[in-house]
């Protein structure tokens, strides 16, 4: 049975829920948006009431971080309702003008960002760095991500992994230039069709490839790639859990010492739906001279930064604190000097709320790599 | 209401550099992306709401390559009835008067009440093409509408003037009006709606096809001789602001004001 025959009760197992509460008790959102998660899910079985509640302004302040799935007794994804609401309004062609643009992008140039697809491999400028060949095996095979690619704030993350690859000898390669989004935020979107469609051409383009597996340097791709991509033939793994094996492996030298108070924001995408939350941590411990603090909330129950769930083209109509201001001013009171994440999307809100709030002089925000990039001898 | 919407595949030049190639007549496009351009997809939305209000259909007309027809598809997912792509080497399309000759001979034989189309296009920015349509066709027309109403037999344009002027004309139909940017919300075209639209009827058409002498819209004909293409010399200062944020504001307002900025 296809998923277009189902009524958007069987789609979503509506009827599974027990109405228990514990995802919206550990909603992320609910301190600062009217959205009530639980509610949604018990009004979205009356099919007639579907265009109602898809009006509702609270849908799209939703960053799928995935806490409510992550806490749902029946394995229910209750923010799935949510997307499946949007996808209403995005099939009446009626969405924000970000929205309707980003998912334009990903059409037409084969990312969100509004770029030419000509333009993807631009960061590469002045590094010596592998392309992959159809056919031409190679251990690591990398996807550098959209927001990685085009981003002049993060694509620090992929020239970083390039040096040290090269220093290391792994065997590796990027993707050529017709390297298309992975569809994470398009999915969140509600852009069903065009989401399969890059289900469809993505695996296409990936299987033609010979690899040990794809590494991928967000955790969106990562995520995306291992939950929505069933017939692709290699195994996705994100960067920290390659450059934890590098360190493992002895094959990183560090220079220098970073005497600082660190904290690790754990990334929706890479912690609670990726399962990776040591790797990140053991990364820094090994950089010489680093303190590792936690958050109170952090691995499963890590705060969201609200960069997920397409958020990154969608402002939510709550003036309240953003989450990503929460964070940095829970990293400040507990004394951290620098807050670390892996997660391109994460490094842009949090610095963002960091900047902000006036705390530049003080403290830092930044990409794993990017540190990684300052003390691996390259 | 039967309404002709023509729009133009064009360059974004907003991200990549411009660079002008050796031959000094022509523009570098392969680090662009294209899209239709962007006060034509207003022109597309209005002539779909205007449909979805008084009924009738949309036909799209657009002179450019085979690689323009995803913008085409998309115009069609959101509501515009069939299409035609106008594919001739010989036309002279830096010349906004040839291209409406063109416009205006794959039209001549068609009923139409209305024909939309963008106030301006993004590539050479003209602001031509719609009006001299009009004329080659010997309609009404009026320019920089940003607001169409739809009487009995005619229509009402708001055209936005300079220095925020809105003059409202109403015209008898047939007429065609050229639409600024902004006058409506463009829709999103769905991919399933793009893929439902390839149903549509699509007609690839040359100068031959529409009985048009390729001698009276090529650079013959043309009145425009293109000499020289170059990237204007920047001139540029920059002021840097220095105190507190008060003073600050106040030095920058009053830099407004003598500059009869605000």
């Amino acid at each position: 049975m296809s998923t277009e025959s189902l009524t958007f009760t069987e789609k979503y197992d509506l009827l599974g829920c027990i109405q228990c509460g514990r995802c919206t008790g550990g909603c992320p959102v609910t301190v600062r948006a009217d959205l009530n998660v639980r509610q949604f899910v018990n009004d979205a079985y009356d099919e007639e009431k579907l265009d109602e509640l898809a009006r509702l302004a609270e849908i799209w302040d939703c960053t799928a971080c995935h806490t409510c799935a992550v806490r749902c007794p029946k394995g229910l994804k209750p923010l799935e309702v949510l997307i499946g609401l949007r996808s209403l309004i995005v099939e009446s062609g009626k969405v924000e003008p970000r929205v309707r643009d980003a998912l334009q992008s990903v059409l037409l140039e084969g990312n969100p960002w509004e770029k030419s697809r000509a333009m993807r491999q631009d960061w590469m400028e002045g590094l010596d760095v592998r392309i992959a060949e159809p056919g031409e095996y190679v251990e690591n095979l990398f996807f550098v991500c959209c927001t990685n690619a085009y981003d002049p704030r993060v694509q620090v993350t992929a020239k970083n992994m390039v040096k040290i690859l090269n220093k290391t000898g792994v065997d590796y390669a990027f993707l050529p230039e017709d390297e298309s989004c992975c569809g994470s935020e398009v999915f969140t979107l509600g852009e069903e069709g065009l989401f399969e469609m890059l289900v469809e051409d993505n695996t296409e383009f990936l299987n033609e490839f010979s690899a040990g597996r794809i590494v991928t340097l967000s955790p969106h791709c990562f995520t995306t790639y291992k939950t929505h991509f069933p017939d692709l033939k290699h195994p996705v793994i994100h960067y920290t859990q390659l450059m934890d094996e590098l360190i493992q492996e002895g094959k990183l030298a560090w220079k220098g010492e970073l005497p600082k108070k660190i904290v690790y924001h754990d990334p929706c995408y890479l912690g609670k739906q990726g399962g990776i939350f040591d790797e990140p941590r053991r990364i820094l411990k090994s950089i010489p001279g680093v303190e590792l603090l936690e958050f109170n909330r952090s691995r499963e129950r890590s705060l969201c930064c609200e960069g997920g769930g397409g958020k990154m083209w969608v402002e939510s109509e709550s003036r309240k604190e953003r989450l990503a201001d929460t964070r940095i001013k829970d990293a400040k009171a507990m004394g951290a000097d620098l807050v670390a994440a892996a997660c391109p999307f994460c490094i842009l809100t949090l610095e963002d709320a960091m900047k902000g709030l006036g705390y530049e002089e003080e403290m830092r925000v930044a990409e794993i790599m990017e540190l990684l990039g300052e003390f691996v001898e390259v | 209401m039967k309404s002709i919407v023509c729009i133009k595949y064009v360059p974004d030049t907003s991200e990549a550099e411009v660079k002008v190639n050796p031959d000094g007549k022509t523009v570098d496009d392969s680090r662009f992306s294209f899209d239709i351009n962007d006060a034509d997809n207003y022109a597309v939305e209005e002539s779909v709401l205007i449909k979805e209000d008084k009924g009738g259909e949309v036909d799209v007309l657009s002179i450019g390559p085979k690689q323009s027809e995803v913008m085409i598809r998309m115009a069609m997912a959101k509501g515009c009835d069939r299409a035609v792509r106008v594919e001739d080497d010989r036309i002279a399309d830096h010349d906004p008067l040839m291209v409406a000759k063109v416009l205006a001979g794959a039209i001549k034989d068609k009923e139409f009440d209305l024909i939309l189309t963008g106030c301006w296009a993004d590539d050479y920015g003209h602001m031509s093409t719609g009006v001299a349509l009009a004329e080659y066709l010997g309609v009404n027309h009026a320019s920089m509408v940003k607001k169409v109403e739809v009487l009995d037999g005619k229509v009402r344009a708001h055209r936005e003037l300079e220095g925020g002027l809105m003059e409202v004309v109403e015209l008898e139909l047939p007429a065609v009006l050229t639409i600024q940017t902004g006058i409506n919300e463009p829709r999103y075209a769905p991919i399933r709606g793009i893929r439902q639209a390839q149903k549509k009827e699509l007609n690839v058409v040359s100068l031959d096809d529409l009985g048009i002498d390729p001698a009276e819209v090529g650079s013959e004909a043309s009145q425009v001789v293109l000499e020289n293409l170059y990237i204007p010399e920047v001139e540029s200062a920059a002021e840097f602001i220095e105190g507190e944020p008060d003073e600050k504001a106040d030095k920058l307002a009053s830099i407004l004001v003598k500059g009869g900025l605000v």
